[in-house]
């Protein structure tokens, strides 16, 4: 008799991972890595946060809170979704997570039965079509034009809608092209959307603080309030406040959605950490001050990466809206020779032979089920950023 | 709205969680409620966990942790593992989730296919049948009489095995009855299930160290070394630290099923808050004195608790070995009518007119598979559990 169950076949093997244990090898034989590969900021918590935090601890909130998140945090996060979309929603709307992803896999196998379809534009976070699997539901990826900027078409989306369609699943601004939506982009697939009832919508917003130039990202029920009885509005302070390891994500959803993503996560994880909640809340209600400038430094990041990209042969880098990656186009360098002598076929060989020969670490497109593309992750110092792209440069003009 | 997944119909959230909720509620209303439903110590963290947080949280470890555990964390329980229950487990063989509960729903996730039994002794803590039907598994509970202090005996879990059955659950001291078997008793249940090589094997032990009256502990892969490549021995820092709000639980079990459960654990939650970790480490590696004066002021709150409920007309307590709870019998209260004029034709009657009427909350035996009874938790301070224990006399002397 088999010991595994059927269900962990369905998930892909990671192929971050891969990249990942062999950076972090080479690392340990003393070779000079420069890591572009995480998803999570380079700066650290801010400090009114770390002390929230302890002071939380001192009062003894080192209990269990509810299922679905202590009062304090949920009416924090109504006052930051009015404050930032001026979207009214009530406590009872409102369920605390660890980390978005747990809101992803709550919502996900809360509503999906065996077969329903769940519409993912890509590039995508390949975490979402692998809880799809999970919840034995069936991924239905549309690809995104680089020359429409990454971004979704409304008549694509109309085309991908069937009767067995249960989600839509929307990442604005996106991992890993850093692709955001305003109000008039969002607007046209909001429209399509308004003719479907059937359809549940996910908004993920983590990066939604994260955008330059003035860009402002929209988010579904800003564009189109009449959505609301079907659309999960997901955030969380991993990225806003620098906060990764604190675990805190939560969703925005009717009430009677809500109710049974409480109930699963009151049988898998119940509450996440009472002392990260008091974080958070500290996060989401205090001086905002932060995000400005650490937004300065992703921008000025954003800015030299993109512009030292496009200097690379071979490869084509749109600048993007927001969050912190780009995701250049590797195609250039297909059929080449590197100097160290390996034929690039793919994005994966090309991003295995930069890593080898010049120890820089990104993540080949195919992790993001779009392949002839790399992301490169701009959350780490800028002298890093302008080595790491010095070597690229070079990778690239000694290929033949 | 459009329509929800089926596999939550038949999963109720978690009764405990429930109540505890409700009286959470009817507090913020300023009614004067004791909760003894929920199992949660009332201690404070130890200081030096609460210190080691603290110092995690300044010096910046607020970064995603790794999905499987901090390797300091995993050392830590490698450590208690070989201190407390002479098991060897590697780093490979011990993962660290988000309470004790996802290790368990992990663990099922992993290996549960659809129409997969496990089974149950009962009375039982409800969310192991709760998780096991998420998994799309069948629960088969094993009725362990009261006349052999609710502990199952070989013979029955002997008979409930068949087939399709996937996984025992073994729980002691158990939830909600305290009840502990000899290590001879355990021994008997090990050589039934050295028969069945088809069987994982569940062991958690969260109360491991809240025995009394002398009573030692044991474990099954220890008591039957043959089991252990089949067991997943479950623990966690939640009762024996009162760490619950910091949700660290962990397990430890052959390589193949902690793979297993760590791919399930990176599409539910990840990692596992960075600074509960490094609390959790301090805990299990720190000074463990706490642990053994806490233990007698819980064996004194017992014996105190089962004194007075014997006191009360129509209750009758059987007073258990271990964990923090204790089960009496309600059978003498049923077909009465309380002064508020309820009808007790049942434990959740009763449980009900005893907090709407009396302020107190417990939690009905028909949530723990056994009626009528119901489970009162003495984890809570000693003036508010003698003045719970006398308004249930009360409301028990009342009833007509």
């Amino acid at each position: 008799m088999k010991l595994i169950a059927d269900r962990l076949d369905r998930i892909s093997p990671s192929l971050t991972i891969a990249m990942t244990t062999k950076a972090r090898a080479l690392k340990a034989a003393g070779r000079d890595i420069i890591g572009l590969a995480s998803g999570e900021p380079d700066f650290d918590t801010p400090r009114n946060v770390k002390d929230a935090a302890i002071a939380a601890i001192e009062r003894g909130e080192t209990k269990y809170t509810d299922v679905a998140g202590t009062p304090a945090l949920r009416q924090a996060v109504c006052s930051r979704l009015k404050a930032d979309h001026g979207i009214e929603f009530k406590p009872e709307e409102i369920l605390i997570a660890t980390g978005g992803k747990q809101v992803i896999f709550d919502a996900l196998l809360a509503t999906i039965n065996p077969g329903d379809e769940c519409i993912i534009p890509a590039p995508c976070w390949v975490s979402y079509p692998d809880i799809v699997e999970l919840a034995e539901g069936k991924p239905v990826i549309v690809a995104c034009d680089q020359n429409s900027g990454f971004k979704l078409r409304p008549e694509q989306l109309e085309a991908a809608i069937t009767p067995k369609t249960k989600w839509f699943l929307l990442n604005n601004p996106c991992n890993p092209t850093g692709a955001a939506y305003n109000a008039a982009e969002l607007k046209a697939l909001t429209d399509v959307l308004m003719r479907h009832p059937d359809v549940w919508i996910f908004t993920d917003d983590i990066y939604g603080k994260l955008a330059y130039d003035g860009f402002r990202p929209a988010t579904i029920l800003e564009v189109e309030p009449r959505l609301r009885d079907r659309t999960v509005t997901m955030n969380g302070v991993s990225k806003a406040y620098a906060m990764t390891g604190w675990r805190i994500g939560y969703a925005a959803a009717p009430v009677a959605l809500i109710k049974q993503m409480d109930k699963l996560q009151s049988q898998s994880t119940s509450n996440t950490s009472s002392v990260s909640q008091a974080a958070a809340v500290e996060a989401l209600t205090g001086p905002q001050e932060f995000i400005g400038v650490m937004g300065e430094a992703y921008k000025r990041r954003r800015d030299m990466v993109v512009e030292m990209l496009n200097a690379a042969p071979g490869l084509h880098c749109l600048k993007p809206e927001g969050a912190f990656y780009v995701f250049p186009s590797m195609t250039g360098c297909i059929g080449k020779t590197t100097a160290g002598g390996v034929k690039i076929t793919d994005d994966e060989t090309f991003c295995t032979a930069l890593l080898e020969e010049t120890g820089v670490a990104c993540v080949h497109g195919a992790a993001f089920m779009y392949p002839g593309h790399f992301r490169i992750s701009y959350a780490t110092s800028d002298a890093n950023l302008k080595e790491a792209c010095t070597r690229i440069q070079k990778f690239c003009a000694s290929m033949h | 709205m459009p329509d929800l997944a089926q596999r939550l119909n038949n999963v109720q959230v978690s009764p405990s969680a429930a109540m505890t909720a409700k009286a959470r509620e009817m507090r913020a209303r300023g009614i004067n409620v004791i909760s003894l439903a929920n199992g949660e110590p009332d201690f404070a963290s130890p200081p030096h966990a609460i210190e080691a947080a603290y110092q995690a949280a300044l010096k910046g470890d607020t970064k995603y942790p790794p999905q499987g555990g901090t390797p300091a964390l995993k050392a830590a329980i490698a450590r208690k593992f070989k201190r407390d229950n002479n098991l060897d487990y590697g780093p490979d063989e011990i993962i660290v989730g988000n309470g004790g509960k996802q290790v368990i729903f992990n663990g099922f996730m992993a290996t549960i296919d659809p129409g997969d039994e496990v089974v149950i002794p009962s009375p039982f803590w409800v969310s192991y049948a709760d998780m096991a039907k998420v998994a799309g598994g069948v629960p088969v509970t094993v009725s362990c009489p009261q006349n052999n202090g609710f502990k199952p005996r070989p013979e029955d879990i002997d008979a409930a095995i068949t087939p399709r059955t996937k996984w025992v659950m073994l729980n002691f001291p158990g939830n909600p009855t305290g009840a502990v078997p000899s290590r001879t008793e355990l021994a008997a249940i090990g050589e039934v299930l050295l028969r069945h090589p088809h069987v994982w094997i569940l062991s958690d032990d969260m109360y491991e160290h809240l025995l009394y009256d002398g009573h030692k502990f044991s474990t099954i892969a220890e008591v039957t070394p043959g089991l252990k490549d089949r067991t997943l021995t479950v623990n966690g820092c939640s009762k024996t630290y009162a760490m619950t709000g910091w949700r660290i639980g962990f397990g430890g079990a052959p390589a193949r099923l902690i793979k297993g459960m760590f791919n399930m654990q990176g599409q539910a939650t990840a990692g596992v808050s960075s600074i509960g970790q490094a609390a959790a480490a301090a805990a299990l590696d720190g000074p463990q004195e706490l642990v053994e004066e806490r233990r007698a002021i819980y064996e004194q709150r017992r014996d105190m608790v089962v004194e007075m409920l014997n006191a009360a007309p129509g209750v009758t307590c059987h007073k258990p070995e271990g964990a923090f709870y204790v089960f009496p019998n309600l059978a003498g209260c049923l077909g009465k009518t309380s002064k508020g004029g309820r009808t007790i034709e049942s434990d959740t009657d009763f449980v009900a007119a005893l907090l709407e009427e009396k302020h107190v909350a417990c939690v009905q035996g028909a949530a723990y598979g056994l009626s009528p009874h119901m489970r009162v938790s003495y984890a809570t301070d000693t003036a508010s559990i003698t003045e719970a224990c006398g308004r249930i006399q009360e409301f028990c002397r009342e009833l007509r």
